[in-house]
């Protein structure tokens, strides 16, 4: 069932090879506003996004609809901010119905309203261990150089996660100060990461939920690093 | 494989429809917030939609050792909920109670329709739960490993810490009785009544039902009345088996009786519903069992004693439940000797 991507995903590489995006200092104290004053003078680089293949005997090939994810960093005293901006025609974010309430047998409880639907959601990963020269896999790390997560839903919110390997991904129970938005086509989602040196490797992730994305199933980029 | 595999024999010929098994399910453990759509246990008629809707024609299940593609079923295919017009039928003046909305599905929708063959109508109820399958789909499809089959009793049941809510499950599950929390984004289902398993006592669904179709029990207990109607005297069989995970829930076929005057005929010769539309249902041995059922039904029509059709009464709680609180469990058989 499970079909190894092994090949395709095992691209451990040395940090030189890699490409780097720019980053600017000085961090305003709004950074976390996707649209501060602050982002639109930091440098932004388009990365390239690549869809997973089929990861599974019964998902069916999904279209590349996203091609690329604009990424800007900015630096501040102790930690780093990331902007990611995307175009995706469709807004795929639930509102979690809070008052709306039915019967259920004697009691009022609010209803589930759909079960097929899925949220659009982003991430940056990192090596949890910084420092070696080779990068962890892109398939959630590997039993030796595992990965942290800063996921974004735009349904549920952020979360950290971490994990050695496909399949063994867990959330860390900490939050991290994040936010999504939407307008005129695109998503645009700033983050507050830990404070990450220069030459520190980053990808990313975009799910896209109207593909029915969630897991593996995705876009995501090779590893990038600092400047 | 689990140690002990517990099991449920559910007599359609005594089936009801009346749904209490449904709400005493529904009282018991999906009455919380973003259950209110889901019936871990249903009685849908047949033929008929089922719910959710088409959930037998869309997939799901193994093929040749693979996961077979199926759909996620919609919330309108589970079935709205809906109130009526109390306030304007009752103080209004209003002359009928009426839906509050257009109503276009519900979980128990064409119930009583049936199907017509030779221009007489036949239906019966088959009541669902999850099979706790012993090759469950669910728990190959779940890449967070977050579904297992206790060891103990076979029960199949969703680790709500690592479930991520990606439904791999719900459209793996051939019988779709996976369901999605949205509230929580985590996939729900039946539990088997686990805790009240491990205390001796019987499902909440087995306990309420006023037809005492349902025998439950371990499978490898060979003093239990699901061995007993499953392997010894074969008049029990699991949905769909080409489906692959192989069902611990059984069902006696119906088994009406010949059409009026046709008595001494065989049920086979002159049923009342179309033979085909069970084998659809329980495969080609349920002509078989059919055919042992009806031996039974002669023998004691000649006077003789059926300990099958005796069984089959299901008299109390004690013929109808075997079930040896956890610690008692190593006295029975195991799996492996069934």
């Amino acid at each position: 069932m499970k079909r190894s991507l092994a090949l395709l995903f095992f691209a451990a590489a040395l940090s030189a090879e890699m490409p780097s995006i720019p980053s600017t200092a000085a961090a305003p104290d709004d950074a976390l506003d996707p649209a501060s004053t602050g982002w639109k003078t930091a440098r932004a680089v388009s990365l390239a996004l690549h869809r997973t293949p089929p990861l599974y005997a019964t998902d069916a090939p999904a279209a590349r609809e996203i091609d690329s994810v604009q990424v800007q960093l900015l630096r501040g005293a102790s930690a780093v901010f990331v902007r990611l901006e995307w175009a995706d025609p469709t807004r795929d974010e639930v509102s979690l119905p809070g008052q709306e309430k039915t019967w259920v047998t004697e009691k009022l409880v609010t209803p589930s309203e759909a079960t097929d639907r899925f949220s659009d959601s982003v991430a940056v990963m990192i090596p949890a261990e910084p420092g070696a020269d080779v990068y962890p896999s892109l398939q959630m790390g590997d039993r030796d150089r595992p990965v942290r997560i800063y996921f974004v839903s735009a349904t549920r919110g952020a979360a950290v996660m971490e994990a050695t390997g496909r399949g063994t991904t867990h959330r860390t129970g900490e939050r991290f100060p994040a936010r999504l938005g939407y307008a005129a086509g695109k998503w645009a989602a700033t983050m507050q990461l830990q404070n990450l040196p220069a030459g520190a490797p980053l990808s990313f992730a975009v799910w896209n939920g109207s593909q029915q994305d969630r897991d593996g199933r995705k876009y995501f980029t090779v590893w990038y690093t600092t400047e | 494989m689990p140690l002990h595999q517990i099991a449920m024999v559910l007599d359609l010929n005594k089936c009801l429809g009346c749904q209490t098994c449904t709400m005493a399910c529904k009282k018991l453990w999906t009455d919380g917030d973003g259950m209110d759509y889901m019936y871990w246990n249903n009685v849908e008629t047949r033929p008929g939609q089922g719910y959710p809707r088409n959930w037998d024609r869309i997939g799901g299940g193994f093929e040749n050792g693979m996961l077979r593609p199926s759909e996620l079923p919609s919330k309108l295919d589970y079935g709205q909920t809906f109130e009526y017009n109390y306030e304007e039928r009752l103080f209004q003046g209003g002359l009928q109670a009426m839906p509050q909305e257009e109503t276009r599905n519900t979980p128990n929708w064409d119930e009583d329709v049936g199907a017509l063959m030779a221009g007489e109508n036949y239906y019966f109820y088959l009541p669902r739960l999850c099979n706790h399958c012993t090759n469950p789909a669910c728990l190959a499809a779940c890449p967070r490993n977050a579904i297992y089959k206790r060891e103990e009793d076979g029960i199949v049941l969703v680790d709500q810490e690592r479930c991520e809510g990606y439904r791999y499950c719900m459209r793996a599950c051939p019988y779709k009785k996976i369901y999605y929390n949205e509230l929580l984004g985590k996939a729900q289902k039946c539990i088997f009544c686990y805790p009240r398993i491990e205390q001796g006592d019987t499902t909440a669904c087995s306990k309420q039902c006023p037809g005492r179709l349902r025998f439950v029990g371990f499978l490898d207990d060979e003093s239990s009345a699901v061995h007993s109607l499953v392997k010894v005297h074969r008049v029990a069989l699991g949905l769909f088996p080409e489906k692959g995970t192989d069902p611990n829930v059984f069902y006696v076929p119906p088994f009406n009786p010949p059409r009026r005057g046709n008595y001494g005929k065989s049920v086979l010769e002159d049923a009342r519903m179309p033979l085909d539309y069970l084998v659809y249902l329980f495969g080609q041995e349920v002509i078989d069992v059919i055919r042992r059922l009806e031996l039974e039904l002669e023998k004691a029509q000649n006077g003789g004693v059926s300990d099958v059709l005796q069984l089959l009464i299901g008299r109390d709680a004690e013929v109808r439940y075997q079930i040896p609180k956890r610690d008692q469990l190593v006295q029975i058989g195991g799996i492996g000797k069934a």
